[in-house]
C-alpha cells in the first residue's frame, strides 16, 4: 500500500463506517450484481411489453450465436436488439463515465460540490450545441450531427480556455480553475440564454438537449462515444495513486512522488474528455456525475481506487435504472429523473453518516 | 400539423405569467413557432413512378419526399402509422383508414373515426418501441426545421428498416402534392388524384370569387397568450391569407411579431386563428395596446372557429380557404 492510501485508508476509518473498506472484493460484486440488475431490467423493460423468457432468447441467440428457435415476433427482436440494447449500453457507459469523472473533478479541486460540468463543460457543450441549432445545415457523419460534434467540441473547447486563462505563473492554483470556470461558465450561459433567444423555432431542440436523454441512442453512436469515454475512465482510474496524493495537498502530492503540474493536467483532460463525448451523444444529464462518487465514499471512505470503480458502477446502474423510469414515464427527460432520485438519496445518505464527512 | 401543439403551447404560456422561469418562457415561445418551421432550402415533393407505369398501385415504389431522401416501399402497406393530424386526415380521405394502425396525439381528430386509432406519438415524444412492434411498414412524419416529427424519431425507425416518408408543405401547392404523395405511398394513386382534383377546383373557384376584391391589412393570430405569433411571408398560412383575398401581416421567418411592430402596422382586420376556449373576440379589445388598432376600433375582429382547417395541410384545406374567405369577404360567397 502506497504512503497516501495508507493516510487515507486511515482517514477512511473515520468516514466509511461501516469498514467496508476493508472489503473491496465483496463491494465490487455488489456494484457488479447492480449493474447487471439494472441492465436486465432495461433490456426487459419499455413501453412494449416483451416476455424476460422471450428477451433472454433473444440476446442469447444474437449476442451469444446460441440456437434456440424463434417463438417470438420478429418486430421483438428488432426492439430488443436494434432499440434497447444500443440505448441501455449507451446510458450505463455515460453514467459510469459520468460518475468516474465526477470523482476525479471532486478529488483534483477538492471541492465536494464539483461534479463533471463544474470546469465550463456543461456549458461549453450546450452553447455549441445552441449554435449548431442555429445553422441551418443538416449534415450527418458516422449517425453524428452538427449538434453533437459542436457540443463535444464547445466542453473541451471551453475547459481549455478555463486551464488556460486560470495559469498563474507557471502553475494554476485550484481556487483560481474554479473561479475561471465559474466566470467562463457564466459568460458562455449568457451566449447561451442569447443563442435560446434567437433560435425561433429551434428552441425546442436545444431545450430537449438541455434536459438530456438517450432517446437517439444507436449502435453507431455507441460505437464512435463509447471507446473515447471508456479510455478516458480507465486512464483516470489508473491514475487513482496520483488523485490520493493530492486529496492529501499539493505539497503532501508532491513529497509522496507525485508530479502534481502533469498528473493534473492530464486528470483534468481525461475527466474532460470523458465528460465531453459523454454530453455529445446524451446532452446535460445532471447529479450522477456528483451522487455517485459521494454514495460511494460514503460507504467506503475516500480513496480514490475503492472510489473511482465503484463510482463507475454505481453511476452506470443510476443512469440504467433512471432511463428505464424516464421511458416506463412518457418519455421524461432523464435528467429531471436523475435529479428527482438522487438528490433526496443524497441527502438521507449525508444525514445518516452526519459525522466527519470530507473528501 | 399545427393543431396538436397548441393547447400545450397555450398551457405554457399560461404557466410563464404565474412562473417567471426564463427557461419556461423560451419552452412557451417554442411552442406555436415549432409547429411551423422554417423552409429547408430546396426540398420539393415528387414521386417517381415505378418503372411499368400503370394506372393501378404498383410496388415497390420509390418515393421523394419533402426532404428529397428516396424512401422505398417494397409492398403495399399494410400497417401504416401517422405521424402528423394532416396525414391522418389524408389516409382517411383516401379510403385506406383499415389499413392505419396508430396515429399521433390530435386534438381536433377528423374523422370522428380517426379517435379511436391508438396514440404513438405527442409533442414530448415517438414511441418508436410501439411503431415496431404494430409491425409499421410505412410512417407518414412531419418534416421542416425544427422537424415536427422528432429527427431522432425518424433516423431510428429508419434504421430498423422502416420506410417513413417526411411531409413539410410550404405552399398550397405543396399540400396538395403531399396528399399524392401519400397516396403513392398507401396505394391510393387514384383515391388521391380524384381528392386534389376536387381540392383544386375548390381552390381555384375560392381564389376567383376574392380577385378583384379590396385586400384589407390583416392580422392572423396564431397565439398570443405570451408573446404574438403571426404567419410569416412565404408559407402555406400566407398564401391561404392571399388566397382569401387579404393582404397579410407577415414577419420574416419567426413567427413572432412585437405588438409595437402590430401596432405600427396597423390591421383593418384581425383573424383569432387561436383555440376559442382562451381567447375570444372580446379578450382583444381588453389587452393593453391594442385598443387604437383600426381593426379593434372598427369592431373587425373576427374569431375562426375550425382553425385547424387552416392550419392541417390535409384533404380540408380548402375548407379552411373557405372558413376565411367567409370571415374576410363573405359577400364572395354569395
Amino acid at each position: 500500500m502506497s504512503p497516501g492510501s495508507a493516510v487515507l485508508a486511515a482517514r477512511a476509518g473515520r468516514t466509511g463506517r461501516l469498514g467496508l473498506a476493508r472489503r473491496p472484493v465483496g463491494l465490487a460484486i455488489v456494484g457488479l450484481v447492480l449493474l447487471a440488475v439494472a441492465l436486465v431490467a432495461g433490456i426487459g423493460g419499455g413501453t412494449v411489453a416483451i416476455a424476460p423468457g422471450d428477451t433472454l432468447a433473444i440476446l442469447g441467440r444474437r449476442l451469444l450465436g446460441l440456437d434456440i428457435a424463434t417463438t417470438w415476433a420478429a418486430s421483438a427482436e428488432t426492439i430488443v436488439m436494434d432499440l434497447r440494447l444500443p440505448r441501455v449500453l449507451t446510458a450505463m457507459v455515460v453514467g459510469g463515465g459520468l460518475a468516474v469523472a465526477g470523482a476525479a473533478f471532486q478529488g483534483l479541486l477538492r471541492n465536494p460540490l464539483a461534479d463533471p460540468y463544474v470546469l465550463g463543460t456543461a456549458s461549453g457543450a450546450a452553447f455549441g450545441a445552441a449554435i449548431a441549432v442555429l445553422i441551418p445545415v443538416r449534415a450527418l457523419v458516422l449517425e453524428f450531427g452538427l449538434l453533437h460534434g459542436f457540443a463535444f467540441l464547445g466542453a473541451l473547447a471551453a475547459v481549455l480556455v478555463v486551464y488556460k486563462l486560470s495559469r498563474v505563473g507557471a502553475s494554476s492554483p485550484m481556487t483560481s480553475l474554479l473561479l475561471t470556470g465559474y466566470a467562463v461558465g457564466s459568460l458562455l450561459a449568457a451566449g447561451l440564454a442569447m443563442a435560446m433567444y434567437l433560435s425561433g423555432a429551434g428552441l425546442r431542440q436545444i431545450f430537449a438537449y438541455l434536459l438530456g436523454g438517450f432517446d437517439a441512442s444507436s449502435w453507431g453512436r455507441l460505437a464512435v462515444a463509447a471507446p473515447l469515454i471508456v479510455i478516458a475512465s480507465l486512464g483516470i482510474l489508473l491514475r487513482a495513486r496520483s488523485l490520493n496524493g493530492m486529496l492529501l495537498g499539493e505539497e503532501a502530492a508532491a513529497h509522496l512522488g507525485v508530479d502534481v503540474r502533469r498528473e493534473r493536467a492530464v486528470l483534468l483532460a481525461l475527466a474532460s474528455l470523458a465528460t465531453a463525448a459523454a454530453v455529445a451523444i446524451s446532452g446535460l444529464i445532471g447529479f450522477v456525475g456528483l451522487v455517485a462518487p459521494h454514495v460511494v465514499r460514503l460507504v467506503v471512505g475516500p480513496n480514490a481506487r475503492l472510489v473511482l470503480p465503484l463510482a463507475a458502477l454505481l453511476g452506470a446502474s443510476l443512469m440504467v435504472g433512471a432511463d428505464l423510469a424516464a421511458r416506463l414515464l412518457g418519455d421524461l427527460p432523464v435528467g429531471v429523473i436523475t435529479a428527482v432520485i438522487g438528490a433526496p438519496f443524497f441527502l438521507a445518505l449525508l444525514r445518516r453518516t452526519r459525522s466527519g464527512y470530507e473528501l | 400539423m399545427a393543431a396538436p401543439l397548441r393547447p400545450r403551447a397555450r398551457r405554457a404560456g399560461r404557466l410563464t405569467s404565474f412562473v417567471l422561469l426564463p427557461l419556461l418562457a423560451f419552452l412557451a415561445a417554442c411552442g406555436p413557432s415549432a409547429v411551423v418551421p422554417t423552409v429547408p432550402p430546396g426540398a420539393t415533393s415528387s414521386v417517381v413512378p415505378p418503372a411499368t407505369a400503370t394506372p393501378a398501385p404498383t410496388f415497390p415504389v420509390t418515393i421523394t419526399d419533402d426532404e428529397g431522401t428516396a424512401v422505398e416501399i417494397p409492398a403495399e402497406p399494410q400497417h401504416i402509422v401517422s405521424l402528423t393530424p394532416a396525414a391522418t386526415e389524408t389516409l382517411f380521405a383516401l379510403g385506406v383508414a383499415d389499413r392505419v394502425v396508430a396515429k399521433v396525439e390530435d386534438i381536433a381528430a377528423y374523422p370522428p373515426e380517426a379517435d379511436d386509432l391508438p396514440v404513438v406519438a405527442t409533442f414530448q415524444g415517438v414511441d418508436v418501441e410501439q411503431i415496431v412492434s404494430l409491425e409499421a411498414d410505412l410512417v407518414i412524419a412531419g418534416g421542416g426545421n425544427p422537424s415536427f416529427t422528432p429527427i431522432s424519431a425518424i433516423e431510428q425507425l429508419r434504421r430498423v428498416g422502416i420506410p417513413v416518408v417526411v411531409l413539410y408543405a410550404r405552399s398550397v401547392d405543396e399540400a396538395l402534392a403531399g396528399i399524392e404523395t401519400i397516396g403513392s405511398a398507401a396505394g391510393a394513386v387514384d383515391a388521391a388524384a380524384d381528392v386534389v382534383g376536387s381540392m383544386r377546383a375548390d381552390f381555384d373557384e375560392l381564389a376567383a370569387a376574392t380577385a378583384g376584391l379590396d385586400r384589407p391589412k390583416t392580422f392572423y393570430e396564431l397565439d398570443a397568450t405570451s408573446k404574438i405569433y403571426t404567419v410569416p411571408a412565404g408559407s402555406l398560412y400566407a398564401e391561404m391569407l392571399e388566397l382569401a383575398g387579404a393582404d397579410p401581416i407577415t414577419t420574416d421567418d419567426s413567427y413572432e411579431i412585437s405588438l409595437e411592430e402590430l401596432v405600427a402596422a396597423d390591421p383593418e382586420v384581425i383573424l383569432l386563428g387561436d383555440d376559442a376556449d382562451y381567447t375570444t373576440v372580446d379578450d382583444v379589445a381588453a389587452r393593453p395596446g391594442w385598443g387604437d388598432i383600426t381593426a379593434v376600433k372598427d369592431g373587425n375582429v373576427l374569431a375562426i372557429p375550425e382553425y385547424v382547417l387552416v392550419t392541417r395541410p390535409g384533404p380540408r384545406l380548402a375548407d379552411g380557404l373557405r372558413a376565411l374567405v367567409l370571415a374576410l369577404h363573405p359577400e364572395a360567397l354569395d
